[in-house]
């Protein structure tokens, strides 16, 4: 081994990156780590989700902070590389009281030191593994600080088969209906997998052998026609976007005439726009109650929101927008309760998480849907709404003009509300 | 590219074999090795958790691109598959400590081995395969490799991934940064002495020679198919042990980690620091390991500030960022082909030769 | 046995195959002239398609006019880049240009994405009618007009390599670099031309691609998905990679089949190709078309 001086220097240099890495901030100030996805794979959802934490924070720091006390956010942009994740992790432990994550990997990488470093971590994942607080259910391992708003990854495939099984009843269809889950073999597509086959089963489907698709946007001609050939009658789309839209417009070319049932990552407005008409009638998933420019109390938070970054006010915000705002909103109670009860730690905004029933934070009613979390069961809603898409027209305009003109809609056509069984917790 | 040129001053030769194959070339040369691991011993004194998980991270990834080295600098065999075979060392630690009890400090070395056999088996296709052909073949083994991950339940945990016990010896546990770092140090500072120890013997020479000219290391006596698949097996072992040693720092693994791109950073590291050093290795590691987080941090500082607010940057930053991650490596190669390592021997050449350099 | 199925399902593979095929071709001429194996092939295909596709959705061009404008741009977007970044690079090690091309990979990835958004965007409608009906099965327009597109690329190229006096001199650099240079040819120019011809028709895969599902920085994964065509028909040959790409199109759609009715053991669409991969070169060395290396010392 020759001088190994450059240890030294990367020592210094991991030394030098420490230092300049935390800008000064106030002391009283209630630190949160924010960790984003803007340029890695799925930073096409990622934006919007990480653009409604960043604004939602800076509206409460605009409106008074958790007591008078502001909120000191650091963003990180992992580009969605685990390894980055866990650094900037490490760099937030135990000096951050809470957490507002992103993606599958790294939520799961992380569930064992935010355990361990008792800081509450709010993860746009929905994994159905990340809700047994207590350990005992077919979770693999108990995520007792580990948050997210909205129906778990499981629950809304669920509730899309309930819905699926009714709509074969009031069409008039014959037989058993034939349902099949498409998507890649990986862990994202598969986290609903086993829980909605299961479901379909007891409501009398006859599930076919999985198809599978890559993550990615490519030719699936092949998994259209196999489709067309096994009969499906519903088909869920396991995958994000960018791959779901090639497979829509894969089978829209191949005349393939399915019900394909979305996930709340694999259609949006953009999706709607990317896919066209290929999407038409698609259902999905949605974690809020309402949709940008719906009529309900809370969308004037939510505007108020928005302006933290559009002070002209005009923006089109998607639903991720608005799930993230949610979140954060969630957050800010907690901390409140915290606030009121012991001080903000992360052990007391767990328990303000976990302290109240039917829960919508103030000011956001009729976006943010009533949510509980308690000790021993974090699954936080088990009313899911479905929207159909609705894309009627050539989509070559920018979103807000399709939404304006009414080319591309999303219509709430049903509310699944599921049994809060002890059996489903987990998984 | 082991090139000596710079290693001492003229007219001071090596007079003996033993000198021309010694460990370090001079006393300061180990006096210097001795401080540096001193210095990172010391790390937790001065260093904050970030800056721990970043020399652990410089670490583990360093003994894994150690062994892409002996593949890629030492032999001269292309291969875009080694992030798969970290992964299979990081699955394989698990399992044997989950499944079977295998205490996690015998479960590392165990892993490396388990690796080493799926490392032969891609290796087969070495024995008659050249170049780029062979590139390829490695590239299959990431596709195949990453199929069989996501598939075999039993052995990853399927797509759910696998929980991953922290190492445990008479009741301490390594379950904190400050502890690990001193685990990952001790593996760094063995293999790397084993790989350099590697290169001094004759088997070492002979990996040199197929990179050099296979046909007269042929005439030479040296068996071209039992080197391959050898350099193959040896660099997967490097790579089992450093998925290992991610594994049980991360404390779980997930089928997502091992894609291409990690493989083609690998690559990145190796070729950065310099093929065929040792040290240089270590250093493309760093150099790769900080980059990201260097820019990170020059993002963060130019966010909201008078530069960020006059070209109304906003998101543009993250993509700023990533542009001046592939900006750095293609300057650095252009101006810099060699790698790390050489750079690194200029300097030191510089001093030494201060001020009468020629 | 579903015949119909299988039929349906090989001719999308060789409709599909036929484009990995243009892609594999334009990558084995950067490596036939330069010895560059490139990691940025994926990026030629996005360049392209955000090109044509900026053209169409800000200027009121019709399709034709924007794609010759962007083939133009894209054979200078080559020229440019060889002259830029890769000439300072040679006679350095084929591993560091290797890495540079991986380094532009990742540059042009982040700048499509700042400049594009991280959106999939659609191409506005091109064709009257989306799909035609050829054999039962419903193929997309464009794929019909690609594969035309193709054929005649291949004939361009074919011509080009045959006949025209660049097209000779590139051959010669290609068969032995300093030969050719000892006799005229300027080595410089070929480089820099078979850089920009092969950025100039990945853009049409691009765009072809870009059609069919949306631009978006998916695209550039077509760019590893050549590696097994490219090899399959062996490195240096321009007739293998057209093959080499049929062949795994068609692969990838009869693993499929046999997958979807009779194993059901998922996935194998995607992986199947590399076990065929591995098998063939355990026969072959050389790819089904490469030249053997006939080794002297």
């Amino acid at each position: 081994m020759r001088n190994t001086g450059h240890v030294l220097r990367a020592a210094f240099a991991g030394a030098a990156l420490a230092a300049t890495a935390w800008a000064p901030a106030a002391a009283q100030d209630i630190h949160v780590g924010h960790l984003a996805d803007y340029s890695g794979a799925t930073s096409d959802v990622g934006t919007p989700y990480g653009q409604g934490v960043a604004d939602t924070i800076a509206w409460i720091n605009a409106n008074g902070g958790i007591g008078g006390r502001k909120i000191a956010s650091e963003t990180i942009d992992y580009s969605y590389q685990v390894p980055r994740a866990v650094s900037a992790y490490k760099g937030w432990a135990g000096r951050v009281v809470a957490i507002q994550g992103w993606g599958t990997a790294d939520t799961e990488a992380l569930v064992a030191f935010v355990s361990k470093d008792k800081i509450p971590y709010y993860s746009a994942s929905y994994s159905a593994a990340l809700t047994d607080p207590a350990g005992g259910s077919k979770a693999d391992k108990p995520a007792p600080y580990n948050f997210f708003y909205g129906p778990s990854y499981s629950d809304a495939a669920r509730a899309m088969v309930q819905w699926a099984a009714e709509d074969w009843k009031k069409k008039g269809g014959k037989g058993k209906p034939k349902y099949v889950h498409m998507g890649a073999n990986h862990p994202y597509p598969n986290a609903p997998k086993a829980a909605a086959e299961a479901y379909a089963k007891e409501l009398g489907f006859e599930v076919l052998p999985a198809i599978q698709f890559a993550l990615t946007p490519g030719d699936y001609t092949a998994q259209c026609l196999t489709l067309k050939q096994m009969g499906a009658n519903y088909a869920y789309l396991g995958n994000t976007a960018g791959s779901n839209i090639s497979v829509l417009k894969a089978c829209h070319a191949a005349g393939v005439k399915v019900q394909f049932l979305g996930n709340v990552w694999g259609m949006d407005e953009n999706a709607m726009k990317a896919a066209g008409e290929a999407a038409d009638g698609v259902v999905f998933p949605m974690r809020t109650g309402a949709i940008w420019n719906d009529d309900v109390p809370g969308m004037k938070l939510m505007q108020a929101i928005s302006k933290m970054s559009d002070p002209s006010g005009t923006a089109y915000r998607p639903i991720h927008y608005l799930a993230g705002a949610c979140t954060v909103l969630y957050m800010k109670e907690a901390m409140e309760w915290a606030a009121d009860n012991g001080g903000v730690s992360g052990e007391n905004i767990k328990k303000g998480m976990e302290a109240r029933e039917n829960w919508v934070p103030k000011g956001a009613d009729g976006v943010c849907k009533p949510s509980a979390w308690s000790a021993k069961d974090h699954r936080p809603t088990l009313e899911v709404d479905l929207y159909q898409a609705s894309v009627k027209g050539s989509t070559d305009a920018s979103v807000p003009e399709l939404i304006k003109n009414g080319t591309i809609k999303m219509t709430k056509i049903a509310t699944v509300k599921l049994p809060r069984k002890q059996e489903w917790l987990g998984w | 590219m082991t090139s000596v040129a710079y290693d001492r001053p003229s007219g001071d030769f090596k007079t003996s074999y033993a000198a021309d194959t010694t460990i370090f070339p001079t006393r300061t040369s180990a006096a210097f090795c001795v401080a540096g691991i001193a210095l990172v011993a010391a790390a937790p004194l001065y260093l904050d958790k970030y800056g721990l998980s970043i020399l652990i991270q410089i670490g583990y990834l360093g003994i894994a691109a150690l062994g892409l080295n002996i593949l890629v600098g030492f032999t001269g065999q292309i291969s875009i598959g080694h992030s798969v075979f970290f992964g299979f060392g990081a699955f394989a630690s698990a399992y044997l400590n989950n499944e079977f009890g295998v205490p996690v400090f015998f479960a590392i070395p165990l892993a490396g081995l388990a690796t080493t056999v799926v490392g032969l088996v891609f290796g087969i296709p070495a024995a008659r395969l050249k170049g780029l052909y062979l590139a390829i073949a490695t590239l299959a083994a990431q596709f195949i490799l990453q199929d069989f991950f996501a598939r075999a339940t039993w052995f990853t945990g399927g797509v759910a991934g696998t929980p991953a016990e922290p190492l445990t010896v008479f009741g301490y546990a390594f379950n904190t940064d400050a502890r690990y770092l001193y685990v990952v140090l001790a593996y760094v500072v063995v293999m790397y002495l084993l790989a350099t120890n590697l290169i001094r013997t004759r088997d070492g020479r002979a990996l040199v020679a197929v990179r050099d000219h296979y046909l007269s290391a042929e005439m030479m006596g040296v068996n071209l198919t039992k080197y391959r698949t050898m350099s193959f097996g040896i660099s997967s072992f490097y790579a089992g042990v450093g998925g290992a040693l991610y594994a049980h720092y991360l404390g779980f693994v997930s089928v997502e980690g091992f894609t291409i791109l990690f493989s083609i950073q690998f690559l990145a590291m190796i070729i950065i620091g310099g093929l065929g050093s040792i040290m240089g290795t270590l250093m493309g590691t760093a150099f790769m390991v900080l980059l990201p987080e260097a820019m990170t941090a020059l993002a963060g500082q130019l966010a909201g500030s008078a530069i960020d607010r006059a070209l109304g940057l906003n998101e543009g930053i993250a993509f700023l960022r990533e542009m001046a991650i592939g900006a750095v490596i293609i300057l650095f190669l252009i101006f810099e082909p060699d790698g790390l390592a050489h750079r690194w021997r200029q300097i030191r050449a510089y001093f030494k030769l201060y001020p009468f350099s020629y | 046995m579903d015949t119909q199925l299988l039929l349906q399902l090989l001719l999308n593979g060789l409709i599909v195959g036929a484009l990995y095929g243009v892609v594999a071709m334009c990558f084995v001429l950067i490596y036939k002239a330069s010895q560059v194996v490139n990691f940025a092939q994926g990026e030629f295909l996005l360049v392209g398609a955000w090109v044509c596709w900026w053209l169409l959705t800000t200027y009121p061009v019709p399709f034709y006019a924007a794609f010759l404008v962007t083939l133009a741009f894209m054979m200078a977007f080559g020229l440019l880049l060889q002259v830029v970044v890769l000439r300072p690079l040679i006679g350095e090690p084929v591993i560091s240009v290797i890495m540079v091309t991986i380094g532009l990979s990742i540059f042009f990835q982040a700048l499509m994405k700042w400049m594009f958004g991280v959106f999939a965007k659609p191409f506005p409608p091109i064709f009257a009618s989306q799909t035609v009906d050829v054999l039962g099965l419903q193929v997309q327009t464009v794929y019909v007009m690609s594969l035309a597109v193709s054929v005649l690329i291949m004939a361009g190229f074919a011509w080009f390599f045959k006949f025209s006096r660049m097209g000779l001199a590139m051959r010669a650099v290609a068969f032995d670099q300093q030969a050719a240079q000892s006799l005229g040819v300027s080595v410089r120019t070929v480089f820099a031309l078979s850089w920009g011809i092969s950025a100039m028709v990945s853009a049409v895969a691009g765009v072809v691609v870009g059609v069919v599902n949306g631009v978006s920085s998916a695209l550039s994964f077509f760019g590893i998905k050549v590696f097994p065509a490219v090899i399959l028909g062996g490195l240096d040959s321009i007739v293998g990679a057209v093959i080499g790409g049929i062949i795994v199109g068609l692969l990838e759609n009869i693993a499929h089949y046999f997958d979807s009715q009779f194993l059901h053991w998922g996935n194998l669409y995607e992986v199947a190709p590399f076990y065929v991969l591995i098998a063939i070169l355990m026969i072959w060395p050389y790819g089904l078309f490469g030249t053997k290396d006939i080794e002297r010392v």
